[in-house]
């Protein structure tokens, strides 16, 4: 641009365009008693400072500051309008200054990260909470039907537990299955485990898959019982919604800056079985198996003695093998899980 | 610096009535000043709050950002600027997001709720981006002076609904006519002040343009195949690798068809009677795509301002406009005098939906 650098004695130097026609006025502005003057050979205009907009600054583009009836001005020269706008009290929002200041830019990279931390440990979980309860069965069974469609398909195959063996289960399974008198829908069916060894799932409708390799690992029915009550807690607790609300709440989030919501449910079966429960989610479990434990008289440790087997039964190597949601790989600190059920002040909060 | 002002005003001052008869072309290259350690800052700042305040900064976030590519960009020594109005941004954004779950909610439902969204959306989606050009054009501005978009509801069903359809059920033969007929409807209904943008681009460019990208394509995939099936040998384990190489592919390909399509819209553009010239080159495009995907991955997304600002560099400065006369002699357009009262009105109708 040929505007000259401006004389602070004369005025910051600008181009004036009246907003009709595309044609520059190179003119000098200066300010007195809170009005604009804009002044060239073919201009001549007061403007009262508070009837002007200044844009943000934005590096290196020209600032430009616009009249109520669609004139502007476009400055270039910084330094001179920057002693201007120091002079009239103007200040640019704080928003803009950040941008453009090192050490608010780390600021807010740390804000951010801090934030979307924060966001992932406490506020989504307290969300996925509140919302679980909304969420109508019907939605639950579709999802679970899917989920469960979906591990025939990929990991499990059919039983090969006698029928007597599994009728027995169902019914001792029932009679623990009730909290405050009220019974706990469930249903309870029984899967060869392949690859998954021994394991047990909880889907959210009430749905509990054993594995084979689980019962025999177990050898008699109490320890498989234990294990199905602390699944019934994730039940009743609504954890795979819970879960699975956070998950979706992610993606949306990552869809939304990513700009792609199609692909966004397709996911949903496999990302509720490998999405693993929390660690504050296995101990409500845990607190909720031992309470339908003792209520039939029996002891935590059925349950810490059934977690040690299946830790010992996968080993180091499988755990990975055995998939998130499997016992081991979602149940990270099984040996604190272990130890805080054999804690004889084990009290359930 | 040289001054094009005063060489057009010069020019124009010179009053040979009979320069117009044979313009000589004088080009006028856009600059843009972007730089992205600068840009880093607003759009870290903008994500910060955009998430502090679960997305509803994001619409005040675009306008900066917008503002910040306008006004780095200049033509004839003055820059673009962008008026757009966070609210009405809001607005529109919130309509796109309950469009987009209702669409994808509504198949969860049943199958007849998912029909009856599908085609309530693609009934309502002409006329939203036909605002969405409308918001776009009318708060953008040179000199002082808006674009405008003029397009009517009957031309937006047609490149919005009609052609689609035509294109899906001939395969995507048709695809490359509907992309011609678009672009005539984008351009072609668009104003600076009060002179008009008219496009002439033959639809056998466009067809020569996705000819050329699609022969490239299937030549890759026979390419990939046969390599695979001569390293496989009889492991299909190698065959994991497709995917990978299908991506590189297509990574391959995009730049050359972006490149080609912005030549050929702007090579075929005129505003008035000026013209423009736009020679990017698509092995340039690719480097620069292929090392901004690699900086993006390597910083976990954190290169990504810097990689919008080399792109954005690249491709705004391989456009000149050749222009037929002084740029001083563009004015207002009728509507523009009406702005004042006319403004308020259209806050209230056009939505800006990002697509």
């Amino acid at each position: 641009m040929s505007t000259s650098p401006s004389d602070p004695a004369t005025g910051v130097a600008a181009l004036y365009f009246d907003g009709r026609s595309a044609r520059a006025h190179a003119v000098t502005l200066n300010v007195s008693d809170g009005v604009l003057h804009v002044e060239s050979d073919d201009v001549s205009r007061c403007e009262p400072l508070g009837a002007l907009r200044v844009s943000e600054p934005m590096g290196d583009a020209a600032r430009l500051i616009s009249f109520a009836d669609g004139a502007h001005l476009e400055v270039r020269d910084h330094a001179a309008l920057a002693h201007l706008l120091a002079a009239t009290g103007h200040r640019d929002a704080a928003v803009v200054r950040w941008a453009f200041e090192p050490r608010m830019v780390v600021i807010m990279l740390s804000a951010l990260l801090l934030s979307v931390w924060l966001i992932m440990q406490y506020g989504l979980p307290w969300a996925a909470r509140a919302t679980a309860p909304l969420v109508p069965d019907s939605a639950m069974t579709a999802l679970s039907e899917r989920t469960l469609e979906w591990l025939d398909q990929a990991l499990t195959r059919p039983t090969t537990l006698p029928s007597a063996r599994q009728q027995a289960l169902r019914q001792t399974l029932s009679s623990v299955a009730s909290i405050e008198g009220q019974p706990i829908p469930h249903t309870l069916l029984f899967r060869s485990g392949g690859q998954l060894g021994a394991n047990a799932f909880a889907l959210p409708d009430g749905t509990l898959i054993v594995t084979d390799e689980l019962v025999a690992l177990a050898g008699a029915d109490a320890p498989v019982l234990a294990v199905l009550t602390h699944e019934l807690g994730h039940v009743h607790e609504r954890h795979g919604v819970r879960m699975l609300l956070q998950g979706s709440a992610t993606a949306l989030f990552m869809a939304w800056y990513l700009g792609d919501v199609s692909s966004l449910l397709a996911g949903a079966p496999a990302a509720l079985v490998q999405a693993g429960y929390s660690r504050d989610m296995e101990r409500e479990a845990d607190d909720f198996a031992v309470k339908l434990l003792r209520a039939r008289g029996q002891s935590a440790e059925l349950l810490a003695g059934m977690l040690e087997k299946l830790a010992a039964a996968h080993g180091e190597g499988q755990a990975s093998r055995s998939g998130p949601m499997g016992w081991l790989s979602s149940h990270p600190d099984t040996a604190e899980r272990i130890a805080r059920l054999r804690d004889k002040d084990f009290i359930i909060h | 610096m040289d001054n094009p002002f005063e060489h057009a005003t010069a020019d124009a001052a010179g009053g040979n009535p009979f320069a117009a008869v044979a313009p000589a072309l004088q080009r006028e290259p856009i600059t843009f000043s972007g730089r992205g350690g600068e840009y880093f800052g607003i759009w870290i700042v903008n994500l910060a709050l955009t998430l502090l305040t679960l997305g509803i900064y994001s619409a005040w976030a675009k306008v900066r950002r917008l503002q910040y590519f306008y006004r780095h960009t200049t033509l004839g020594g003055s820059a673009f600027d962008y008026h757009g109005d966070p609210r009405a941004i809001l607005k529109g954004r919130v309509i796109g997001f309950m469009l987009l779950l209702a669409y994808n909610v509504s198949f969860q439902f049943s199958i007849i709720a998912g029909i009856v969204v599908a085609v309530a959306l693609a009934a309502v989606m002409p006329v939203l981006l036909m605002r969405s050009l409308r918001f776009r054009a009318r708060y953008s501005s040179w000199r002082g002076l808006r674009f405008g978009f003029d397009g009517g509801t009957g031309g937006a069903y047609s490149v919005f609904l009609k052609w689609p359809i035509f294109s899906v059920l001939t395969l995507y033969l048709l695809g490359p006519m509907w992309h011609q007929r678009m672009k005539a409807y984008q351009f072609n209904h668009a104003r600076f002040g009060s002179a008009h943008f008219t496009i002439d681009a033959p639809v056998g460019a466009y067809y020569r343009i996705y000819g050329a990208a699609i022969a490239v394509v299937l030549l890759g995939m026979a390419t990939i195949g046969a390599l695979l099936a001569a390293l496989a040998d009889g492991s299909p384990a190698v065959f994991g690798l497709a995917p990978l190489l299908f991506i590189l592919l297509l990574l391959f390909v995009q730049p050359y068809l972006s490149a080609r399509l912005q030549n050929l819209v702007w090579n075929h553009m005129q505003l008035g009677s000026h013209r423009f010239e736009s020679a990017v080159s698509a092995r340039r495009l690719y480097l620069i795509m292929l090392t901004n995907l690699i900086g993006v991955v390597v910083t976990l997304g954190l290169f990504l301002p810097f990689a919008t600002i080399r792109l954005a560099r690249y491709r705004l400065q391989s456009v000149t406009m050749l222009c037929a006369g002084p740029l001083d002699d563009f004015i207002a357009g009728q509507a523009q005098d009406a702005a004042a009262t006319g403004e308020e009105a259209a806050d209230l109708f056009d939505v800006d939906i990002a697509l």
